[in-house]
């Protein structure tokens, strides 16, 4: 039952050795300090933003108890994705196995909530209890009229990246092109893959979209409704959002229904625009593509002279970025947009291509940072003493005991950075963070040292 | 919990390893190591620190797939002298997890089996507790943490001298007559801990607390953060534990840690089920002044009179309160019974565990659910009290909610809230009526 790891194309791939850089060979250190999650945390984070399903979690209650409705991602219609389900496994599950208690949960679900479908996700304690999920999912969805969909996704199979990746598994598999559904390829639509609409970034996108004509046919997964994604295969072009964790979907996606992919980034006014132009060109309508030069043109020349009195706050300022995702390289260019300097970079849960790209892109003065376990991050700040620091959230509450102006830019953000309304918003955001005069209330001594008083 | 239900749906119930990581984070110099896989810390470090508002240092022995086949047992040896050397904290603090119970790894062998391997690390106090998803919620794991905590620490002789060694050489000749042991239970604030020890204080006693939560989570901008818990309770604290004149529990959960203290070390031992309300501070109160043979400081009667009249003031207003209640059981019996003492309706009380369920009561009897029972029970309430994961129920219900327990994130200030002693009292039912105005 355990999700086939060859099939994903790791294993046979060698560590980078590379400081710094993210492993993918999945192994992190006992007592180390690697803080780098796990699979299932992986798979939730791509799954759970379809909102009009019922995501079940068959494990204790360390899995969905202490996680569920934590993420910022947003939806315009169903709140069911954000409702915490669990079979909260117990002693007596564990003796006698879990089966039947999550064959009965599923049918209580479904009989209670009205979804449009049961994710149920596997997890470390299930699959080592040895409950077969698969089956049990299907016998329950012989009694329902509903897909009933397993995700073997247990937290030792390894990291959160890992889990990214089984969930484009489970997306290609069970979803998409599933049900009585066209096969007809929808004139000038898209994918955003690996887009989760966090603060409602979707909603930042979208109107550019419209004005261009391009029809968004869903986020993968962002904002999702599960008909939407079962369509998913009528786009005539993929844009891969964020990191390559799901390459594998459409690499898949390409092969089985000829949709051809590209990679993009909708954070930064460079990336927007490149993006754009990008799935204009892929898109092959010279029209659109003619449309879309000047469009770009005319919301940079926009966006610009909006956020020019906040560059004028940012420019030459020192940055320390650590992040994830696709967030590691796009960050780079949209903090250079700024003015910003990168000091050093680094980043947890990216790929190595990711990885490379944002090394790529940074001023080759710019330090990697290596160790990236709480330690390793202190150890950085004290040595560098940025102006700011860009992270996640993970980071938040760390990076303010350094008494360092800190923007959270991951999930557990309350404001939308993508697209060009985004960067104005984050530019704002981040300068008012600069601004902040706390910054200078905190560095203060107090009492003054002797003779200081009077100045 | 309604019996045809097999799943929890919006559980209140947090993980037991997070309990027990709340109570490691209140020791100084400690490193807490989770047995488990790395999603399991990740998830409680998130949970804590959008709570608390504080970076969580918390560790693991980072499980994969070959400690299914294999065990963890050698990874747990290996996590415990990886952590000792690249951080070299003072005490190592364990939890196991659901995945490491399931496979039933023995903590005590390994340790054994490590002190064996590795002698430098004789002297380093490590403490096991074993905290499996099943034996409830945070209160349970916390509980089962601070029992270990006490009963490996307790009287222990530092041996070594390190960093830490002088941090209270000038309090271990404090008069051991005037020492009195706190075991404040999780459902109290760094906030809620910090004014505990205050009214001791008043009484001429000095404290040892234990966890304390008060100088470690309670958000100040002083200390750099670190891999290691800074603040709390200091291990030559626990060296003086066993000369206390007195050991007080707070909460019914933190009854059996006083217990072990009392039976090791002869201590007396009394336990106060809630610090919240009129009638549990009076008996609070009265057990200083008997212990310590002081009358009650002017201070705390003034605080008492000033109850008194907002009681009075606000008895109609607290007389029409139809509260639904859902909280891990300790927070669930102080703030329920104290609004029950003023004319408060209890509607509904769901607890997260069933610990204590039979000992403590009120009205209505207390249930174990979940916040889809909570949902389909407090429709004719005028007040919901629950962690902030009760928005969805008190959104659906259009209903006034009140954040309480953990976790706390829509709302600014919680762990810094105290809802004990008379002022605490006092505040609480302000907070409690804002709420519904």
């Amino acid at each position: 039952m355990f999700t086939n790891l060859t099939k994903l194309d790791l294993k046979d791939k060698p560590c980078l050795s590379e400081a710094g850089s993210p492993k993918l060979c999945m192994k992190a250190l006992p007592g180390e300090g690697a803080e780098r999650s796990c699979a299932y945390d992986g798979a939730r984070v791509v799954l759970m933003p379809i909102t009009d399903v019922a995501h079940l979690v068959h494990g204790p209650i360390a899995c969905a108890g202490n996680s569920w409705d934590n993420r910022g991602a947003r939806s315009s219609g169903s709140q069911l994705f954000r409702r915490g389900l669990t079979t909260d496994i117990m002693e007596n599950d564990v003796i006698y196995g879990g089966e039947k208690k999550l064959k009965a949960a599923i049918l209580e679900i479904a009989q209670r909530h009205h979804p449009k479908a049961i994710f149920v996700y596997a997890t470390c304690v299930s699959s080592l209890i040895g409950d077969d999920v698969n089956k049990t999912c299907e016998e329950a969805q012989k009694e329902l009229t509903i897909p009933v969909i397993p995700v073997n996704c247990p937290g030792f199979l390894g990291d959160k990246n890992i889990g990214n990746r089984i969930a484009g598994e489970v997306l290609f598999e069970r979803v998409i092109g599933s049900g009585d559904v066209s096969k007809e390829k929808i004139p000038l639509s898209i994918n955003l893959i690996g887009e989760y609409n966090i603060a409602g970034d979707i909603w930042g996108i979208i109107p550019d979209l419209k004005n261009l004509g391009i029809t968004l046919q869903t986020a993968i997964t962002g904002d999702a409704k599960f008909d939407d994604l079962r369509s998913a295969h009528r786009a005539s072009l993929n844009v891969l959002i964020c990191s390559k964790s799901l390459t594998n979907l459409v690499r898949k996606m390409e092969i089985q229904y000829g949709i051809p992919f590209i990679e993009g980034s909708f954070y930064g006014i460079h990336d927007t625009s490149e993006t754009l132009v990008k799935i204009a060109t892929a898109l092959g309508d010279a029209d659109l593509l003619a449309r879309t030069l000047v469009y770009v043109q005319k919301r940079e020349d926009e966006t610009r002279k909006t956020i020019a009195s906040y560059k004028k706050v940012l420019e030459g300022k020192q940055a320390i970025l650590f992040t994830g995702g696709v967030k590691t390289w796009s960050m780079v260019s949209t903090l250079a947009e700024l003015g910003i300097n990168i000091l050093a970079g680094g980043t947890q849960n990216s790929t190595p291509e990711d990885f490379q790209r944002m090394k790529a892109l940074m001023d080759p003065t710019a330090q990697i940072i290596e160790d990236t376990s709480s330690a390793g991050f202190l150890k950085i700040i004290a040595e560098k003493k940025p102006d700011l620091i860009v992270a996640g959230g993970k980071t938040k509450y760390l990076a303010h005991k350094t008494r360092t102006p800190f923007l959270d830019i991951n999930h557990g953000r309350k404001l939308p950075y993508a697209g060009y309304e985004g960067m104005i918003k984050f530019a704002e955001t981040l300068s008012r963070t600069v601004l902040s005069p706390v910054w200078g209330h905190l560095r203060r001594e107090f009492p003054p040292k002797e003779g200081e008083q009077d100045d | 919990m309604t019996e045809t239900r097999h799943y929890q749906g919006n559980p209140q119930k947090n993980s037991p390893a997070l309990g027990a990581t709340l109570a490691y984070l209140g020791v100084n110099g400690l490193l807490a190591l989770l047995h488990g896989s790395q999603g399991c810390s990740s998830f409680i470090r998130l949970q804590l620190s959008r709570h608390y508002k504080e970076p969580i240092p918390l560790n693991s022995t980072a499980l994969l797939e070959d400690s299914v086949i294999f065990g963890g047992w050698e990874h747990l040896k290996k996590g415990i002298a990886v952590a000792a050397d690249k951080y070299k904290p003072q005490i190592i603090g364990v939890m196991s997890s659901g995945l490491t119970e399931t496979y039933g790894d023995d903590m005590v062998s390994a340790l054994a089996s490590l002190r064996l391997e590795r002698p430098d690390l004789n002297d380093m106090p490590v403490v096991l507790a074993s905290t499996p998803d099943y034996i409830g919620s945070m209160q349970e794991g916390y509980q089962r943490t601070v029992e270990a905590l006490v009963t490996t620490l307790a009287g222990h002789q530092i041996k070594t001298s390190n960093q830490y060694a002088s941090m209270s050489t000038a309090r271990s000749n404090e008069d051991p007559a005037l020492s009195i042991a706190l075991l404040p239970g999780c459902h109290l604030t760094p906030g809620d801990v910090d004014e505990l020890k205050e009214i001791v204080m008043e009484f001429g006693f000095n404290p040892i607390t234990v966890p304390d939560l008060s100088i470690s989570l309670d958000g100040h901008a002083e200390l750099e953060a670190a891999p290691v818990v800074q603040g709390g309770t200091l291990l030559e604290d626990f060296q003086r534990l066993p000369k206390c004149r007195a050991c007080l529990s707070f909460g019914l959960s933190m009854e059996k840690a006083g217990d072990i203290l009392k039976q090791t070390y002869n201590i007396p031992h009394y336990n106060f089920p809630s610090l919240t309300g009129l009638t549990a501070t009076d008996t609070f109160i009265l057990t200083l002044a008997k212990l310590s043979g002081k009358a009650v400081p002017e201070k705390i009667l003034r605080q008492r009179s000033r109850l008194l009249d907002t009681l009075a003031d606000f008895h109609d207003r607290l007389g029409g309160l139809k509260v639904a209640v859902a909280l891990e059981m300790d927070l669930l019996y102080s703030l329920a019974s104290s609004l029950v003492e003023v004319g408060a309706e209890i509607t509904v009380a769901l607890a997260a565990s069933g610990a204590g369920i039979h000992r403590l009561s009120l009205p209505i009897p207390i249930e174990v659910g979940d916040l889809e029972t909570l949902e389909e029970r407090a429709g004719q309430s005028t007040l919901i009290i629950a962690n902030s994961n009760g928005r969805q129920a008190a959104g659906l219900l259009k209903l006034p909610h009140l954040r309480a327990g953990l976790p706390v994130f829509d709302r600014a200030g919680y762990p810094q809230k105290r809802w004990i002693g008379y002022e605490g009292t006092q505040q609480f039912l302000f907070d409690t009526l804002n709420s519904v105005s």
